[in-house]
């Protein structure tokens, strides 16, 4: 890893500028309806407006972040990683900027590849922020600060590689069907669950050598549209881990392990989905750092984080980096929804 | 009765006195203290405690008093509440008019009269409950319940003094029974068991239940029946008896016409170190998201408000199966009272979970508001 702290020092006064001017734009919010509706209909004359409007709204929300970057309590902005997060996005946004007016078709090819090409560059960005607060031995008073700054830049991450990749994916020839970008118009939650608990069980297999059950109740022909990946991500680490809470509890035990249900109910304004275990619950006080970032119960496994693309990596264990939940939250609040943990400590026994 | 402030009632001097009462600092008492405390009950300790309530009470309603004067909406005008706010000047006055207490004939008369005022001051819920009605009825229609934020506050502080009011003043009147039952000091049972509270107070609801609509589902209680610990059986009678008249209302309502057999409302009791978690679930088709601010505030309520049927206020002896919009609310303030929480989270379409969390640790102080 290299420290480029000479390359943060030396950036071109022109740029720092830039940034400053874009970062106070004002952002604009895209609804899934309307990423829905703008999407079914990908013609030349949409994906030409689709990339203008990105042109435009990327550079605001990518300056946003690096300014804030730059600003950050207890010195986080110094440590090496979280300025190589930096440069990723000073790279990004004078590639965007520099990029001359789009035009035509041509033009708005190029575009897209580049911004293909900016997604890949921030594919570790979540692991490699993890490493830079990690590396703050001395946080003295407010910790609650950098809990707000890394929902806040968290959630902005999760919005534009939404729009990049919404974007990209409109240039499938041959999409599937129900199929807008990312979204799917006819998700079945029962199904994303099912996918989404098999792969947590196979790890957790792998990890203990066996799986408790986990029992899905839910109508398998309800659909609705949503982001399959952000469901299965959420779903993947809320049983992962129920499977991880029961297992070490029932590991010893001569009772079999009860099984984690999940329970998923259509309602008129939420599609709620609830994963319930008997892992022995968490006491009252220890709530709350549940959704704080670096909380985790086991041992810390950053430096096994590979390809980060959404969140999902590929050497995924079952515990370490204390990212699940807060993260997950992210992505249920993104459209709108919530994630909400309740615990009966002693619960399992 | 007309309007009138309460220096039109009351004395000048006594208003001064609650001024400079109301100033003081309130002290907080434990369950642990209570329990520890009360397990002995020699004069010795009994003239203690009613020379501390004899402080700590005047002290406690003048806050109170002063508080109902001072409410926004004209809230404090409303007849309901000045009635009220006269019980409480009452109070103050009879503490503040009772001599030093010095030996246990003098004790043995202010237990008397804190149970008189205890009795005074019993349906302080409905009628505040009535005055509030009487402002709504006076305000601009374009208020709506989430509005009125101050005055939800206000009724949390103020119905949570009154537990703590009522709980040492019930506390020190029990120390003098002279046959009390085994395991129990004052209101405290040292040796509860929260699953044989749970099917109490689920009996007790489902009789309700079956009154109103003819028939009841089932609820099935989950939990180790012997295990107990620490706490007031009265306050978790009343949170429990809520919780499952709310969910037995719910899944009547929701397959009273249906052919389907009506789920059963399911409770689970765990003990944990930190906390005893009582779960009261249902499927009685849940509650959307946009609507679970509304059920913690006063008035809210989906059924028709049965206060309107009661021109003379007595106290409401046919509790009803819905109506008051006071049942959740209060059982979240019974369950803080002793460091414990209620919340409820639903699933729209499907049913309520409501987790009754009750501090096992017993050191939390009152909350003292």
């Amino acid at each position: 890893m290299e420290v480029n702290i000479t390359k943060a020092l030396s950036v071109c006064k022109s740029l720092m500028k830039d940034i400053e001017k874009w970062g106070c734009l004002k952002q604009t919010g895209v609804s899934l309806r309307y990423m829905m509706e703008f999407g079914s209909a990908p013609t030349h004359k949409n994906l030409l407006i689709s990339a203008q409007f990105l042109h435009k709204e990327l550079p605001i929300r990518i300056a946003r972040r690096a300014i804030e970057l730059h600003s950050l309590p207890h010195g986080l902005s110094l440590m090496p990683p979280v300025l190589k997060v930096r440069d990723w996005y000073l790279d990004s946004f004078r590639d965007l900027i520099s990029f001359p007016e789009i035009k035509n078709m041509d033009d708005e090819k190029e575009f897209t590849e580049m911004i293909k090409a900016i997604k890949v560059r921030h594919n570790n960005v979540v692991p490699t922020m993890a490493l830079g607060v990690q590396q703050l031995k001395i946080i003295s008073e407010d910790p609650d600060k950098i809990d707000e700054f890394l929902d806040r830049f968290y959630m902005s991450r999760i919005g534009i590689r939404m729009l990049i990749g919404q974007h990209v994916e409109l240039h499938n020839p041959n999409p599937p069907p129900n199929r807008v970008g990312y979204i799917h118009t006819k998700l079945s939650p029962v199904n994303v669950a099912r996918n989404a608990s098999e792969d947590a069980r196979s790890m957790c297999y792998r990890e203990y050598g066996t799986a408790p059950d986990v029992n899905i109740y839910g109508d398998p022909d309800f659909t609705f549209p949503y982001v399959p990946a952000h469901l299965h991500l959420m779903v993947f680490e809320l049983v992962k881990n129920s499977l991880r809470a029961v297992q070490e509890r029932f590991m010893d035990s001569d009772k079999i392990a009860p099984p984690i249900r999940i329970i998923i109910a259509d309602g008129i304004e939420d599609v709620t989905i609830k994963v319930s275990d008997e892992g022995g619950g968490i006491p009252r006080s220890g709530l709350s750092k549940i959704f704080t970032y670096l909380y985790s119960t086991a041992r810390n496994s950053v430096d096994e984080y590979e390809n980060c693309d959404l969140g999902i990596t590929s050497n995924v264990t079952m515990a370490g980096n204390g990212y699940g939940l807060p993260i997950c939250r992210l992505y249920a609040r993104y459209f709108g929804g919530d994630l909400q943990v309740i615990s009966m400590e002693g619960y399992g026994k | 009765m007309a309007a009138r402030k309460a220096w039109e009632t009351f004395s000048k001097s006594l208003i001064e006195e609650v001024h400079r009462w109301g100033c003081l600092k309130q002290t907080g008492v434990s369950l642990r203290y209570m329990m520890e405390f009360g397990s002995k009950p020699t004069d010795r300790n009994l003239l203690i405690s009613a020379q501390f309530l004899h402080k700590e009470l005047a002290i406690r309603i003048a806050r109170r008093a002063i508080e109902l004067e001072n409410l926004p909406y004209g809230l404090s005008q409303k007849p309901a509440v000045l009635k009220v706010r006269d019980w409480y000047v009452d109070s103050f006055r009879d503490l503040r008019a009772f001599p030093d207490i010095k030996n246990m004939i003098d004790e043995r008369e202010f237990t008397e009269m804190i149970k008189a005022i205890k009795v005074r001051h019993n349906n302080v819920v409905p009628t505040m409950a009535l005055g509030v009605q009487q402002l709504k009825k006076s305000l601009d229609p374009k208020i709506v319940n989430e509005d009125l934020v101050e005055i939800h506050q206000f009724l949390d502080r103020f119905y949570m003094s009154r537990i703590g009011i009522r709980m040492l003043i019930g506390q020190h009147v029990e120390l003098h029974n002279p046959n009390p039952p085994p395991h129990v000091v004052g209101y405290i049972h040292t040796k509860m068991s929260p699953w044989l509270v749970a099917r109490n107070a689920s009996e007790d609801a489902r009789a309700i239940c079956c009154r109103e609509y003819g028939s009841a589902p089932d609820v099935h209680i989950y939990g180790d029946p012997d295990f107990t610990f620490p706490y007031v059986p009265a306050h978790l009678h009343l949170m429990v008896f809520e919780l499952v008249k709310n969910s037995l209302r719910a899944v009547q309502e929701r397959f009273m016409d249906s052919d389907k057999v009506a789920p059963s409302i399911r409770i689970i009791v765990a003990d944990g170190i930190e906390d005893v978690t009582i779960k009261v679930s249902d499927e009685g088709g849940g509650i959307p998201r946009s609507g679970l601010p509304k059920i913690f505030t006063y008035l809210y309520s989906t059924a028709r408000n049965p206060l309107d049927e009661h021109s003379d206020l007595g106290i409401a002896d046919n509790v009803t199966m819905a109506g008051y919009g006071y049942g959740l609310p209060i059982s979240r303030l019974y369950a803080r009272y002793f460091g414990g929480d209620l919340q409820i989270i639903s699933m729209e379409g499907y049913g309520t979970d409501a987790y009754l969390h009750l501090s096992r640790l017993g050191d939390s102080q009152e909350p003292l508001p």
